[in-house]
């Protein structure tokens, strides 16, 4: 029998995985030292502001943590001068902060999962936690200058925070969250999401492809079926969150049929295989060929299996670890 | 044609232009309450092209944002009340919920449409929604989002607790939300229900004519 992480590399380059595994089987969500010193919200507890400045706050009576946008506490007050506003936090940490990292890489059997960096906030969602949703979303459009600077300057941070933790820890693989629309749309039209993000995106994925990272896992849990080709140009291996609403069946149809006729040439139209995450059975399927352009699909389970646990529970889990092996290491 | 103008960049969401746009028809004549109408008659196109699919969010937020700019020019020459005109709407995502995009595009298009807009917020309590009311006796709507599963049952709790209030016959309940459907607002006894921001503008305007 494979293991989950052969079983899911089977998926990715349309093998023969010989059974669905739980999302989290496959991938070891691991975090690394800009989000071990980064100060953390709890619920109930106070708000938080993180190393951006943004605060945020986790009311005892809410499922998670928001960023707070009061007039006082938004971050970019005039997107005309970001520059005075925005200040990337240092990525300068001491050997025994990356130590502590390394010792929870070295914990995972490789052989089993795919030790995998987490990172958030993505380019999409920091913009919008500096300055609001709202502003960020016209800023697109009323300020596209400023905005393309704005987001050179955070590439330019998550290219160096890229390079830590590649040469450090030596993940081969990087969950990437930023969620780019509601469940029924992209919150922007395809080609503003290109000409925004589709090159930064390429860099940042492509840095982490270029220096041993083999999965590129996107998270992005709501409608994006129309920014798919993007996302494939963006280097993404694995949408994770692929919500229902994106009509998947067709969508794998669609992109298949568009990506072989577009870089591969004429090939068969077997439709990739969802790889299913939180499925409790483990079935012995025969999964058809599919081409290596398209990304696996990781679909949003509408009700999770009982004692999975969602991706913020993992990372909060993977946090609550380290702060435990921490104590020793960093007092 | 400095009418259609105005109109015009309304609709492509020009908020810098519009209010040099509004002062030049007002100074070539055109009344107020036309020019208003005219922002409103762009919102509807707006709303329209949003419900279609031919626009995007921001392309909605900047469309509002320009009409709030060329009302605050005309708000000088509007009888008092005039902007607010179809009454006031009490608007807030229900206690539980932190989610306020989808509520400030209906609360924004509302607006636009030319009612008097009071935004609670997130995360509003059973109680802020009433007390509101109750300072605010002329509210016409009382609109509850929620966009999580789990927070579904206190959308559930803020209908039920309005539509147990002895001023209830005076109100309408609209809601709305990611989850939401019509079975669920019929089932909870909520008057009106919208999947999205245009619609609930138009089906708000229907509900007080």
């Amino acid at each position: 029998m494979l293991t989950a992480k052969e079983n899911m590399r089977e998926v990715i380059r349309g093998g023969n995985p010989d059974r669905f595994v739980n999302q989290y089987e496959a991938v070891a969500l691991l975090v690394h030292p800009y989000l071990m010193s980064s100060p953390s919200v709890k619920k109930g507890g106070p708000d938080v502001v993180n190393p951006w400045g943004v605060t945020n706050s986790f009311p005892a009576n809410v499922p998670g943590a928001f960023p707070v946008h009061t007039p006082d506490k938004i971050v970019v007050k005039d997107i005309e001068e970001w520059k005075q506003y925005v200040k990337a936090p240092s990525l300068k940490f001491s050997d025994g902060l990356w130590d502590a990292a390394k010792e929870m890489y070295n914990a995972v059997d490789g052989t089993k999962a795919y030790k995998a960096s987490f990172v958030a906030p993505g380019l999409f969602e920091q913009c919008h936690h500096l300055m609001s949703i709202q502003e960020a979303l016209m800023n697109y459009m009323e300020y596209p200058d400023e905005m393309h600077d704005l987001i050179k300057y955070l590439t330019d941070w998550e290219l160096e925070l890229a390079e830590g933790i590649c040469s450090n820890l030596h993940p081969d693989a990087i969950f990437h969250h930023d969620d780019w629309g509601s469940e029924i749309n992209s919150f922007l039209r395809p080609s503003v999401f290109e000409d925004f993000f589709l090159e930064p995106y390429q860099q940042i994925y492509g840095y982490y492809k270029s220096h041993g990272v083999e999965l590129i896992i996107h998270h992005s849990d709501s409608y994006c079926a129309n920014l798919l080709p993007t996302m494939i140009d963006m280097g993404i291996d694995v949408w994770q969150g692929c919500m229902k609403s994106n009509n998947v069946p067709e969508l794998i149809k669609k992109s298949t049929t568009s990506r072989l006729t577009s870089k591969a040439g004429p090939r068969p139209t077997a439709p990739r295989p969802l790889w299913k995450p939180w499925s409790a059975a483990a079935t012995s399927t025969s999964f058809p060929a599919s081409p290596r352009e398209v990304p696996a699909l990781c679909t949003k389970a509408p009700t999770r299996a009982s004692g999975t646990p969602s991706t913020s529970t993992t990372v909060r889990s993977s946090v609550t670890s380290w702060r435990t092996l921490r104590t020793p290491v960093c007092p | 044609m400095s009418i259609e103008k105005v109109n015009d960049l309304v609709i492509r969401g020009k908020a810098k232009l519009v209010p040099a746009a509004v002062q030049e028809a007002l100074d070539e004549g055109c009344s107020a309450t036309d020019l208003l109408d005219t922002m409103i008659a762009a919102m509807d196109v707006v709303g329209e092209n949003f419900k279609n699919g031919e626009i995007f969010v921001p392309e909605m937020l900047i469309s509002a944002k320009a009409m709030k700019k060329g009302v605050e020019v005309l708000k000088p020459h509007l009888a008092t009340g005039a902007t607010g005109a179809l009454g006031k709407v009490i608007i807030g995502t229900v206690a539980g919920d932190l989610h306020d995009i989808g509520k400030n595009l209906v609360a924004m298009m509302i607006e636009s449409a030319g009612f008097e807009v009071i935004d609670l917020g997130v995360d509003v309590p059973v109680e802020k929604f009433l007390s509101t009311y109750e300072e605010n006796p002329d509210t016409k709507i009382v609109a509850c989002s929620a966009l999580l599963t789990t927070t579904m049952p206190a959308l559930e709790a803020t209908v039920a607790a309005v539509n147990a209030a002895p001023w209830r016959s005076k109100v309408k309940v609209m809601v709305g939300g990611a989850p939401i459907t019509q079975e669920f607002a019929d089932k909870i006894g909520a008057d009106a229900y919208t999947p999205d921001a245009a619609s609930a503008a138009k089906r708000a305007k229907e509900l007080v004519s």
